[in-house]
Order: structure tokens, then sequence, then C-alpha cells
């Protein structure tokens, strides 16, 4: 069985049904938990484990509406009308909140030709709710959120890419941190598609970066489960979840670029997906490496900061100026890297005395017993710090904090 | 009559079938009960009170505890080992 607060109780509950626990008592207890005093938890304690004992010794019977692996996606007679579309979107809880287009059979199949997958091939299963995204119902997402066909691919990619074991895709659909899957497209494709990455890359104004990100969210709802206010758990959300997509100003990266870094063949195309908790702008005029340097890694340093608590992978959107300085000073990604990660320390001493606790037990075994004197670095080696070079003329780099136990996966687009 | 069009449906249902029937206890006397701590602001004093509880009020004979770090999944060893030894888990779900 499990113990939720009285808030968590539909997470709860979705998560044992797309566990195959449809049954799975739950005891719920007061929300807000966490802040409660220890002689609150008490009294908690005293006034729930009847019920505990009871839900033990209970034997109770749910069905579990399953579908079979591979399934075709149904076909659903609506008014041919745009807004009548658009109010059974809302209704059945398939919408982000923006119009969408509706997934005609003729629209999803102008779209699936360009894969070479079978509409009924599994790409993966979307957690929380494990639901099987097809080849086909990929499609059917990134046509409602007006994505041109040939961007399939991508979203294949992706989805694959969103449910490898490392992103830890429960711990980004389900949280209260507003997390969001941030997608960088590396390679020629991303030319190809018009991705942005100049000026405004995570702005308005292209087609393929506001319909790319937005499929994604989408395939995270519909196939996922994530639906907000249900097992999405967000306090705050942010927009980056309505959607998150950019690619790399590889023209004006003085490094090798991030598909590179990380394996791939220059002329192959990748997508990286990242658990993004938003972005904060660093607007710097500094012109020297260690100046700017310095003021990245104090900027990154801050006691609510998640990355600090789990050991996260924080990500760096450096302006290709700023990439510049660090560049003609002879430094390597790598050494951008290891110079943040040695200089971006936060004294535990400010932490709240919570996020000491929580930091102490979740980095014991990479730190060891800390103490309140502890100076923490953000991240438990150098190179799980994310750099990518993107982004138009400008002093502005960009801080991309993690949600917590999330490492980037990286899939090439086939 | 207005024209109308189909759709395709965006949605999927989960694909994990029920695995096993839950299977209740025919009472805790005696009983091992495994506790899960997700990390959570104070589950781990919910858990330590409601072993007491059950070891007092119940008859339960052995508590045991496992605390996650963070969000990392539990790793199949604990599993395996709560499965051996324990009649019932107990785990925290969300905050």
């Amino acid at each position: 069985m499990t113990v939720c607060s009285a808030a968590f109780t539909g997470l709860g509950r979705g998560q044992a049904r797309a566990l195959g626990f449809p049954a799975l008592p739950i005891a719920v207890v007061p929300h807000p938990f966490g802040i409660r005093t220890r002689d609150e938890i008490r009294t908690i304690a005293a006034q729930c484990v009847d019920d505990v004992a009871r839900l033990l010794c209970e034997t109770v019977v749910a069905d579990a509406p399953t579908e079979a692996v591979g399934a075709r996606a149904a076909a659903i007679e609506v008014a041919d009308d745009l807004e009548a579309f658009n109010r059974l979107l809302l209704q059945r809880h398939w919408s982000d909140g923006l119009p969408a287009i509706p997934p005609t059979p003729e629209r999803v199949e102008r779209m699936l030709r360009h894969t070479h997958r079978a509409p009924d091939e599994v790409v993966a299963a979307i957690a929380p709710a494990f639901g099987v995204a097809t080849v086909e119902r990929i499609a059917i997402n990134a046509v409602m959120a007006g994505c041109y066909p040939e961007y399939l691919p991508v979203l294949i990619a992706a989805a694959e890419a969103i449910a490898a074991p490392d992103f830890n895709l429960r711990g980004i659909q389900a949280t209260t941190n507003p997390a969001a899957v941030w997608l960088i497209l590396n390679g020629p494709l991303a030319k190809q598609l018009d991705v942005n990455s100049g000026g405004n890359c995570l702005g308005p104004g292209a087609w393929a970066n506001a319909t790319l990100g937005r499929a994604m969210r989408l395939i995270q709802q519909n196939i996922g489960g994530a639906l907000a206010g249900d097992m999405d758990r967000a306090t705050q959300g942010q927009p980056g979840k309505y959607t998150f997509c950019c690619a790399e100003n590889e023209d004006a990266n003085p490094w090798e670029p991030l598909h590179v870094e990380r394996g791939f063949a220059r002329e192959v195309s990748t997508v990286t997906v990242v658990g993004a908790l938003g972005t904060w702008n660093m607007n710097t005029h500094a012109k020297d490496a260690a100046d700017l340097l310095r003021v990245i890694a104090d900027t990154m340093t801050f006691p609510a900061s998640s990355d600090f608590v789990y050991a996260g992978e924080p990500w760096l959107i450096l302006s290709p100026e700023h990439a510049h300085i660090l560049h003609r000073e002879g430094l390597s990604k790598a050494d951008v890297k290891r110079c943040l990660w040695e200089q971006a320390r936060l004294p535990a001493q400010r932490l709240s005395a919570k996020d000491f606790d929580r930091t102490r037990t979740g980095r014991r075994a990479e730190l060891g017993e800390i103490t309140r004197a502890a100076l923490l670095p953000i991240t438990s080696k150098p190179g799980h710090i994310g750099i990518l070079v993107a982004g138009g003329p400008g002093t502005h780099s960009v801080y991309v904090p993690m949600s917590g136990h999330v490492r980037s996966v990286t899939r090439q687009i086939i | 009559m207005a024209a109308s069009m189909l759709v395709l449906d965006p949605a999927a249902r989960p694909s994990n079938a029920p695995v096993q029937a839950l299977r209740a206890l025919d009472g805790l006397a005696g009983k091992t009960v495994g506790f899960i701590d997700n990390a959570k602001l104070n589950f781990n004093h919910l858990v330590d009170d409601l072993g007491e509880l059950l070891v007092g009020k119940y008859g339960v004979a052995q508590v045991l505890k496992h605390r996650k770090t963070g969000q990392v999944p539990v790793g199949e060893a604990v599993l395996q080992d709560f499965a051996a030894r324990c009649d019932a888990v107990i785990t925290g779900s969300g905050d």
C-alpha cells in the first residue's frame, strides 16, 4: 500500500494504475504534510494507523483499463468545425490550452510518410502513466501541435530519449517543480527544418521551435498522462511547459557542438532532451574570461537550488559573444565546465535547515557526512554541467537549473 | 445537419496490465511490515510513528525501513529483500 497527502492522491492512484496495481490501497494524510511539526506528525500517525491496518487486511478489486501494445488509434467523429474540435479537446483533457489542429486521418497519414517506421511500432512507454507511444500516436500529437510532417523523426527520437532510464521522466512529469522537457537539435537537420538557433531561439517567431516543443508537451500529457492538476503536480509550472525547443548555434560556436561532444559525428543530426526548470538571464558585459566565469558561477549559486540538493545537471546557454570571450583566452568547453564547477560553491550554512537535511541525505554517497561549514559543489563532477552555445548578438547568457536526479539524453534522429 | 470530420484519438491508456492480484493480510499480528520512505519531508517521522503503533496496537512483529535517496528509484536488491522478508510494504508517494 502507499501513503499520500490529500493533494497527491490523484497522483498515487494514477501511478498505481499505470504500474499495474489499480487496487493498491492508499492511506491519506492531511496536506500540507511536509511543513508539520514533529508533534503534529505524531497526531497524524495516531489518526491514520487504524486506516493503515484496515487497508492492509481489506480486499479491493478495481478495473484497470489497459490497451494492447501497439494498438492503432481510434477515430472519433466530430463536427467539422475548429471551435467544436477544440471544445472536445478541453472536455477530454487532450488540450494544452491553446487552439490545436484537428488530427484527421489524412493529416496523420501525410506525417507518417516521413518515417520508415510502421504506424503501430512502439517507440516507448511514457511515464508516469506508461502510455504506449506508437509512431502513429506521436504523429497525432504532432499534427495537433501544428508540426509540419517532416518534423516527425525528431519527435520519434525525442520520445525515445525521454523514456531512457537516465532521464528519470517520472521525476519530471509528476514533480511539484516547474520541470519542462527542453529539446535541443544539433546537426544538419536543424537547419533543414529551420529550427532557430539565433536571436530569440527560445522566444517566438520560429514555427519549428514553437510546434516541436509543443508537440513534446502534448506527448507528455496525452501519452504520458501528465495532465496539469492531475498527475502533473507542478506548483506553478512555467511558460516553457508550453514549448521549449531550440537548436545549437553551431556556426557561432567556437567549440565542438553538443552532439560531437557526446560522441556523434558532426554530420549526424540529434535531439537532446533536458529536464529544465526555467531560464535565468545573465546580462554581463564582462570582457575577460575570469570575470565572466566568476559572475556566471556566482549566479548559479543560490540556496533554493535543486542542483545543490540533488547534485543535478545545471545547464548554461552561452551567447556567442560570451563563448567567444572564453574561447579566445584558450579555454576549451571542458575547461569552462571545470572552472564553473570549482567556483559555483554554496556554503551549506546558506541552506534552510530542512534543505540542509535533504542535501545531507541526498548527497551522502557522494560527499560523505557534510556539516554546516561545508562548501557544496553544484554537482558531483564538472562534466555534469551542460553547455550550449545559442542565441544572437548580445551580452546575455542563460542559466538553466535542472530538475533533480535527471540526466539529459541525446538520440540520433533517423 | 452540420458536416462532420474524423479525428484520431491522441491519448494512450496505461500499457501495464495488472501484474498480480493484491493479497490482503488475514491480520497483522506476528507479521513483518516494510516501509519505503520516499525521503519527502516528515515521512521518516511518520514511518517511525506508524511503525511503533503497528507494533504496539496491532501486534506487528517486525518493522523494516528503507529511505530512498531523493528521486532515485529503489534498487533491485532492496526490492528483492523486502519482497522476501515482508508480509506487506508501505511506500510514501508524492509530497
